[in-house]
């Protein structure tokens, strides 16, 4: 199912990880290694926006920041963006994040 | 004696706390309010999992790295000191405790706590 | 400021380096057979202003919520492992031994 996000322009890879960060499936230009540590990082990096997030509320007094949708980490060429327990690499010259979330969105919800 | 009351009855300690890797409790002993422990639980985890990440990177680029796995945190104010040994806190006023007395028990007794719940 | 041969002169230290305030590293002496490298170190300095801003958040929102003062301005955060713990303040860090590990020192020295 998450394989139909590569359609999207710009998507390179798209992988999945369970709840403890283990690698559950990957599409793209990858080696499944590189992958499952792509799925380790966005496991460990959701857990740190969990946190920030958490710590703004309490510091803002301000609801909504929690819990968090998701997140993008911005490069020049590239971008890691991901939502639930979903995490995506794409091109920025290529892709529409905007698409890409709402996709990603969508696929998380199944 | 559990590990929060020998750290709370240390000099200068202000309060020693532990939360849950979940998120979910905390327990303290010391000077503070429910809320404040809360806070502070809250302001540990975040940090806790931070520098777990971090060191997990750092060990891609270093053989045999001392940094790794992760055992806690220190960061210093002008007059407070926390320090953070797996789930466990320690806050500290500099003028009457000793960073080095605290960091030496909690080595001790918590560094062998497995970290296979973060 | 501290000087990176100061800085190795403290109990069990395995590597003293000064990094850029973005994180990126300027300069840095590893102590001959530690398994450090120029790599590790550039890491290593990107870790410590991520955590120094992170803490430098943390002491404002907690002072700001409960009144306390005493957390603000960060003047050190330590990255404590198995057998290393990284200290740093401003824009220099060491990495100790934690068996002859002086974490007052450390922070002293780094002041």
């Amino acid at each position: 199912m998450i394989k139909r996000l590569l359609a999207l322009d710009g998507v390179q890879v798209i992988c999945q990880f369970r709840d403890d960060g283990a690698f559950v499936e990957g599409y793209g230009m990858m080696p499944e290694q590189q992958m499952a540590g792509l799925a380790m990082f966005a496991h460990d990096y959701k857990r740190i926006v969990q946190g920030n997030a958490d710590q703004l509320s309490m510091f803002t007094q301000m609801s909504g920041w929690t819990p968090p949708g998701g997140w993008v980490v911005h490069g020049q060429t590239l971008s890691v963006c991901s939502i639930a327990n979903l995490v995506c690499l794409v091109n920025i010259n290529e892709a529409s994040l905007t698409e890409v979330m709402r996709e990603m969105k969508e696929l998380s919800s199944w | 004696m559990s590990i929060l009351s020998e750290l709370a009855d240390l000099p200068g300690v202000i309060c020693a706390g532990e939360y849950s890797y979940r998120g979910d409790r905390f327990s303290y002993k010391g000077h503070m309010n429910d809320e404040q422990a809360r806070q502070a639980s809250i302001m540990c985890r975040a940090t806790t999992m931070s520098v777990h990440m971090q060191s997990g990177i750092l060990r891609n680029f270093c053989d045999q790295c001392g940094l790794f796995p992760n055992k806690g945190w220190v960061v210093k104010g002008p007059q407070f000191t926390v320090c953070v040994i797996a789930n466990v806190f320690c806050f500290i006023n500099e003028a009457e405790g000793s960073l080095n007395q605290v960091f030496k028990i909690m080595r001790a007794k918590l560094f062998d706590v497995s970290d296979d719940l973060v | 400021m501290p000087s990176l041969d100061q800085l190795m002169t403290l109990p069990g230290a395995l590597a003293a380096f000064e990094f850029s305030d973005k994180g990126e590293l300027v300069n840095g002496k590893i102590s001959e057979g530690s398994s450090l490298n120029e790599t590790a170190l550039d890491l290593l300095s990107h870790v410590c202003v991520a955590n120094t801003s992170i803490a430098t958040m943390q002491a404002r929102g907690w002072e700001n919520m409960t009144g306390d003062k005493g957390f603000y301005p960060v003047e050190g955060f330590s990255m404590i492992g198995l057998d290393w713990t990284t200290v740093t303040h401003g824009q220099f860090g060491v990495v100790i031994e934690n068996d002859k590990a002086d974490l007052e020192a450390a922070y002293a020295a780094l002041a």
